[in-house]
């Protein structure tokens, strides 16, 4: 089954996904901004503040589902020892720590008019903070550690170590008393978002999936190119 | 209706900032990945192309990459 997985027979697939992406991209991303800015109403107590939450809210999620997929490519690359992992996880990486900065920034200028501050040390704040960090420590350990062994074992313990943030994160407004409000959509139980504004939240996290995806999918064949270069002057 | 949409009712500038911080962003990792992309196809290809008929044959049979590069380059020629 893993063999699927090989770099060789997922690389034609890849120039496939990339035009298939980079074709709707565009048009959803219209669709997206037209109702972030233009068709959702103005919240009843944030006014149109409340639309800093279609760029904040998709960030944040990415930030937090990428660590979780490298976490879980780090254990299955424990177990498995199948080095493909961990170039996805490489390439997953960049994407996660852009999307973690977005949703630091994005939330910093929420902040502001709603808290009247850019910034708390509050737990959901911290904690997105402590993200970004083990998601530099991450990258780092790529640029300046030497040996794909020690790389891939290095980089798999900094995202064990860093997946205990994620529960700390997803729970910390429940946990503790923020100035971040709670969650208003549950993946289980009701949410507490009017179709009107989540709507629109779904087709920005669409439009930045997509862009996550597609980031993605370059980073990869740059990655499986590099490899290639190498085995060739091997050879 | 123009003037109320760009002040967006006094949160102009941290709705606007927020969304330009996510767009230039966004813009400037697509665009700094794709360039480093291209500079290691390119250079793939260049290899490639350095190889002896011999080897460019071995190289051709053992990677199905090599295969979709060079058919690629030759598309885009």
């Amino acid at each position: 089954m893993f063999k699927f997985f090989s770099s060789s027979n997922i690389y034609p697939l890849i120039q496939k996904l990339i035009k298939f992406i980079n074709s709707i991209f565009f048009l959803i991303l219209t669709i997206g901004l037209t109702f972030a800015l233009i068709l959702s109403p103005p919240d009843y107590l944030q006014g149109e503040a409340v639309r800093i939450m279609y760029v904040h809210v998709p960030s944040a999620w990415i930030g937090l589902a990428s660590f979780s997929v490298i976490t879980l490519l780090s254990i299955l690359n424990f177990i498995f020892k199948i080095k493909n992992f961990y170039f996805i996880s490489k390439s997953i990486a960049p994407i996660g720590l852009l999307f973690t900065c977005l949703a630091i920034v994005t939330g910093s200028l929420w902040g502001q008019p709603t808290w009247g501050t850019w910034w708390a040390w509050d737990a959901r704040l911290t904690s997105m903070f402590a993200l970004m960090f083990f998601y530099i420590f991450y990258i780092l350990t790529f640029k300046f550690l030497n040996g794909e062994e020690l790389i891939i074992k290095v980089s798999s313990i900094i995202a064990i170590i860093g997946s205990i943030n994620l529960p700390i994160i997803k729970y910390s407004v429940e946990w503790w008393t923020t100035l971040h409000q709670p969650a208003s959509i549950k993946i289980t139980g009701s949410n507490s978002i009017h179709l009107e504004m989540m709507f629109p939240l779904m087709v920005m996290l669409l439009v930045f999936l997509l862009y996550a995806a597609l980031i993605f999918l370059m980073k990869y064949k740059t990655e499986i190119i590099r490899i290639k270069k190498k085995n060739i002057k091997r050879s | 209706m123009i003037s109320n949409f760009i002040t967006m009712n006094g949160y102009g500038l941290y709705v606007w900032l927020s969304f330009g911080v996510v767009f230039i962003s966004c813009a400037v990792v697509y665009f700094k990945t794709k360039k480093t992309l291209r500079k290691y196809e390119k250079e793939f290809l260049k290899e490639l192309q350095a190889l002896t008929l011999e080897e460019k044959n071995k190289a051709l049979e053992n990677s199905k990459v090599a295969q979709h590069i060079l058919a690629t380059s030759f598309k885009a020629n």
